[in-house]
């Protein structure tokens, strides 16, 4: 095998592994969108057909499924970030720095990481959602689109990540980002859909492109297979991991020179 | 290839006009155990870091196995094993785990590289604490497995950083047989960092002072202690009364140096040898003795005369600093 992918896979299955093996690394990720999750269905549970300009669906949960399985993914791209930043801390990072290994193999083995990871996280949602009583509209092909999107959004969001932990080299001041990438999901249609919004509210879940995101992946489960919609998703996911992942290569190299 | 590191005028400068590293020269030969000896912010850790390729010098040039450090980084980095500060390994890996992934890391075919961990483990006495994780493992675990993953490929050159600070006497003289066994058997070229007088004159075939980014003494342990002048021979006459007696004797046999109250101390021109003179002279005067006390100059007598302070951190925390004043020895009574 060639030495770099050999080595992307190595780098990228010890991150997996060190991610299980610290329960605070993926418990987060999988329990507070399960809470919310729960916790909006039991509050609004099928009452949701009453609110005016809410869109048709067979219950709630079916409705909040996506929007777990987005949040799940920042949540541990943000912690992807941490985990990264702790490696410059620790100086593991050093380790690789100075050994003969593949140097985009560093970038790349953490960015398969949080793939794999998150398709794990969406699997899990989609069947504890499909064990409580949503249906999935789009049947195996809408659970596989969304899977496929959630696990393509772990690179661009991952990337975030890695790119605050090469700018900052601290997991505390990756962490403490957190707070804007839940607002960032707040000011979005991640949990309730624009059409309920009104004012500046709507405005600002109209332009942000979370919104688009997350609907593109919704209508799999709520409406069926839709691929304009999931290309939409796919388009967002490029443009903001080509900016992110093309930010973290840029910072990588300025680290590795030693310059920062 | 005889010189194992070349450095030439190697300079790092950080923003705001800091000097980590000032033009320093450097020769290692191949096959030596070169001891960096410096106190915490010395320039020590930037040097080894500009040398092991993590970080960029801002003038001067530097070579290591014969490959330039900037310009032949990838050449650099197959020839070295590299053990920085602070053990870097993630604590979430076993031992096994992280010598095998190491191995990837140096494209070490998958079998070779087993092997080599194995074997590894063996040598550094991990092998039952294998399949732990590192987190569990004490700071003499973790050095001696920081110390495996260097070797791992058979490096050329090692680079040590500060191996045995923080580690319990006993861990850090296992660490230190291990480090001269690699040098003997294996010739690796040994380039050392150290706070501790003690571990470069017990390691190092050659040591070099730094001091604020400069280096200011340079040569064997034993060229650097003759360098700092002759040791140093204090009596104690049995009878108080005849220090002055005492002092009277011993002023041929050199200059007068400080000695403690009842005592007479002087510097042995004629070298350590010079000892059996003066206690025929001492005999013929019909003065007995107390106490013969023999004070070798140490490397840490050098330091403070080439830097003009004592090794800041070695007073506390070295098991070294407590027996310097022992290593004077004691010639009978």
């Amino acid at each position: 095998m060639n030495p770099a992918i050999r080595q992307t896979v190595a780098l990228a299955r010890r991150s997996i592994n060190s991610t299980f093996r610290f329960p605070q690394a993926w418990f987060p990720s999988l329990f507070f969108p399960l809470v919310l999750m729960a916790i909006f269905t039991a509050s609004f549970g099928r009452s949701v057909s009453f609110i005016p300009g809410f869109p048709h669906v067979d219950g709630f949960l079916s409705f909040a499924v996506t929007g777990a399985i987005v949040q799940g993914v920042l949540i541990s791209a943000v912690g992807a970030g941490a985990f990264f930043a702790g490696d410059i801390e620790g100086g593991f990072f050093d380790r690789l720095a100075s050994s003969p290994a593949s140097r985009s193999a560093i970038l790349v083995s953490r960015l398969c990481a949080s793939v794999v990871l998150a398709a794990g996280q969406a699997t899990f949602f989609l069947l504890i959602a499909v064990i409580f009583g949503a249906t999935v509209q789009g049947g195996v092909v809408g659970a596989l689109i969304v899977i496929v999107l959630a696990a393509l959004l772990a690179i661009p969001i991952g990337g975030l990540g890695v790119l605050l932990a090469l700018r900052t080299g601290s997991a505390e001041a990756v962490q403490g980002m957190f707070p804007l990438f839940f607002a960032l999901m707040f000011f979005s249609s991640t949990f309730f859909p624009r059409e309920t919004m009104t004012g500046w509210f709507k405005i600002v879940a109209d332009i942000n492109p979370i919104s688009h995101l997350v609907e593109g992946m919704r209508v799999q489960v709520i409406h069926g297979v839709d691929w304009q919609a999931a290309g939409t998703s796919l388009a967002i996911i490029l443009v903001l991991g080509v900016l992110t992942v093309g930010g973290s290569a840029i910072n990588l190299r300025r680290r590795l020179e030693g310059d920062s | 290839m005889t010189d194992a590191i070349v450095v030439e005028g190697l300079v790092r400068e950080f923003k705001g006009g800091i000097l980590a590293v000032d033009g320093i020269d450097l020769h290692v030969r191949a096959g030596e155990v070169y001891g960096f000896l410096g106190p915490n912010g010395a320039g020590k850790s930037t040097t080894v870091r500009m040398l092991t390729t993590l970080l960029r010098p801002t003038g001067g040039r530097a070579t290591v196995a014969g490959f330039d450090v900037v310009h032949d980084a990838a050449s650099v980095r197959r020839a070295i094993g590299v053990a920085l500060q602070d053990a870097a390994i993630d604590p979430f890996m076993t031992g096994r785990e992280l010598l095998r992934l190491q191995a990837v890391l140096h494209a070490i075919p998958r079998q070779e590289g087993h092997a080599r961990a194995e074997e590894l483990l063996e040598r550094v006495g991990l092998t039952d604490a294998a399949d732990r994780r590192v987190g569990t493992y004490s700071g003499g675990m973790r050095r001696r497995l920081d110390l495996a993953l260097a070797l791992v490929h058979e490096p050329v050159v090692l680079f040590l950083d500060e191996p045995t600070t923080g580690l319990d006497p006993t861990s850090r003289v296992a660490l230190w047989e291990e480090v001269r066994r690699l040098n003997r058997e294996s010739g690796t070229t040994v380039f050392l960092t150290t706070q501790y007088l003690e571990e470069a004159d017990q390691l190092a075939g050659r040591v070099g002072i730094i001091d604020g980014g400069k280096i200011v003494a340079e040569g064997t342990p034993t060229e650097l202690k003759t360098s700092v002048g002759d040791p140093t021979l204090m009596i104690t006459p049995a009878d108080p009364s005849r220090v002055g007696d005492t002092a009277e004797v011993l002023a041929q046999f050199g200059p007068a140096a400080d000695g403690k109250p009842g005592a007479v101390a002087v510097r042995l021109a004629a070298g350590a040898e010079g000892i059996v003179q003066v206690v025929r002279a001492l005999d013929e005067a019909d003065i007995a003795t107390a106490a013969i006390d023999l004070h070798q100059p140490t490397l840490d007598d050098v330091f403070v005369i080439k830097t003009g302070h004592r090794l800041e951190g070695d007073a506390s925390a070295a098991p070294g600093s407590g027996r310097r004043r022992g290593r004077g020895s004691k010639v009978g009574r």
